[in-house]
């Protein structure tokens, strides 16, 4: 009997985390880079409450990983020279105090050194995996498709571009970083084109989002009507089978 | 439930973002004002199921994890440094900056403030300062009797004055230029100061290489976009509603929760 409980239970509480990946996507729709993500249910085979050994029906319902839409964000133009957008597959590979960290955000400036860096101060590493200097003084950076910077005919150096085979091992590490959450070594990417005075906006579809929402919250409802049905379903058998004695 | 804190932090970027918007807005015409971008970044994430650890012994691997983001926060409000177009006025000493670089003035402190804010004027000893009465620096001093002012592309600053033939050279400006110009604080009245993440200035005469000309009689009009500020305004009110609505729904779940019959 309380089976019904615990299956709506633990229907609510995916509903819950599902609610909360919702909200972040939402409050993330004008971040920029910031990739989608939906949670991943599966059926659990937890035991059930049950008073004899007999094969059950009964399956509960647990999370079963995020699912992160890595597809391209619309390009918007900000005119900032040193604002790179990606425009294919591919992540830039920043140095972060705890090891390198993959970014969609190309939002860049200089340091006082002259070094290429995030707007959190972080280098960004060109494809041999070193920092990347610029000396201002001698005119505008330009940057070419495939991430190459030049300042006139001199060439100062190239913006690393990498692809993961699986990007699954990223995990996301706050502040629009991603973590290489596994030992698999990224690749140098081979068609991804860097756009120059652009930056990636979130790929947050609002409509799509909020629609998630309404299912997860008209969903949520149902279940504690049903649990409210059992509850009903109990007070009557135990007023009844009171009766009949 | 999270959904509620996360939204929370979806309506105060949003209203940041609406707050530098009306900024930019406000400076429309305002004199070589820089637009300013909110930028956003995510926040921490929590993990509930780590990618990557074992589901079984005989090796196989979780291939995603569960990690549920706790929103977004303002990471930096950046300028763009973009040139604003240049507007003629006529005023012999209003002067624009074609391409990089700063003029310094010295504030009443006896620190050093920049600016692309050239419309200068003279005070009563016929010393080139800013609106607000600030010396320009290297300090400039017209003679009373100078009756034209002429000030080249590279800075020289020669004055005609009454009963000679030749112009006189009355004194060189001079303009500051940064690594990251991104990096100066800005202290209201079109000033800027240096700080630690700009680095120090380097000086040079205008024309120099590195460092943008001088355009005489003309002011550096904004560039602030109008058209595309109006758009982000909508883009900002919109995403604020509807982490207003998150919070709502979110609501309704919990006092959903709390009518079940026990």
């Amino acid at each position: 009997m309380d089976n019904t409980l615990y299956v709506g239970l633990s229907r609510q509480m995916v509903l819950q985390r599902q609610m909360d990946i919702v909200a972040n996507n939402i409050a993330n729709m004008d971040t920029t880079g910031f990739k989608v993500e939906s949670l991943m249910e599966k059926t659990d085979l937890g035991t059930p409450a049950t008073t004899q050994y007999i094969p059950s029906p009964v399956k509960f319902v647990a999370s079963n990983g995020v699912a992160r839409d890595f597809g391209q964000g619309a390009l918007s133009e900000t005119g900032g020279p040193l604002d790179m957008a990606i425009d294919g597959k591919g992540f830039f590979q920043v140095q972060g105090p705890n090891g390198p960290r993959f970014t969609r955000d190309g939002r860049f400036t200089l340091d006082t050194t002259g070094k290429l860096v995030t707007q959190q101060g972080l280098a960004v590493l060109d494809e041999g995996g070193s920092e990347i200097t610029v000396d201002a003084e001698k005119g505008p950076v330009s940057v070419g498709p495939d991430g190459s910077l030049s300042q006139g005919r001199d060439r100062v150096g190239k913006v690393g571009v990498f692809t993961f085979t699986n990007a699954g091992v990223l995990e996301k590490d706050g502040d629009n970083l991603f973590k290489n959450a596994s030992n698999l070594a990224p690749q140098p990417s081979v068609d991804a084109k860097v756009r120059q005075g652009m930056v990636e906006a979130s790929n947050v579809k609002p409509v799509i989002e909020i629609t998630n929402m309404i299912q997860v919250s008209r969903a949520y409802e149902q279940i504690a009507k049903m649990m409210d049905s059992q509850a009903d379903l109990s007070a009557r058998a135990v007023q009844r089978l009171g009766k009949v004695q | 439930m999270q959904a509620l804190r996360t939204a929370a932090t979806g309506m105060a970027a949003q209203q940041m973002n609406v707050e530098v918007i009306s900024n930019n807005i406000a400076n429309m015409n305002t004199v070589a004002f820089k637009k300013q971008r909110a930028e956003f970044q995510d926040l921490l994430y929590q993990t509930f199921e780590a990618s990557g650890t074992q589901s079984s012994d005989q090796g196989t691997i979780v291939p995603t994890g569960v990690q549920v983001g706790a929103g977004v926060k303002a990471g930096s409000v950046y300028r763009i440094g973009t040139q604003g177009s240049l507007t003629r006025t006529d005023n012999q000493y209003d002067m624009a900056i074609d391409g990089r670089g700063y003029f310094q003035v010295l504030l009443p402190t006896g620190e050093t403030a920049y600016t692309r804010a050239g419309n200068f004027a003279i005070n009563d000893q016929g010393q080139l300062v800013t609106q607000d009465g600030y010396q320009v620096q290297p300090a400039i001093t017209i003679p009373g009797d100078a009756t034209q002012v002429t000030v080249s592309k590279s800075g020289q600053v020669q004055v005609q004055q009454a009963g000679q033939t030749a112009p006189n050279t009355v004194g060189v400006l001079e303009l500051a230029t940064f690594v990251n110009e991104g990096g100066l604080q800005a202290l209201g009245g079109n000033l800027l100061k240096e700080t630690a993440a700009s680095g120090a200035p380097t000086t040079g005469t205008p024309g120099a290489v590195g460092v943008g000309t001088l355009v005489q009689g003309y002011t550096e009009a904004s560039n602030v976009d109008p058209v595309s500020e109006i758009t982000a305004l909508i883009v900002a009110q919109r995403a604020y509603e509807m982490n207003s609505k998150v919070i709502s729904t979110a609501d309704s779940m919990l006092a959903t929760a709390n009518q079940v019959k026990a």
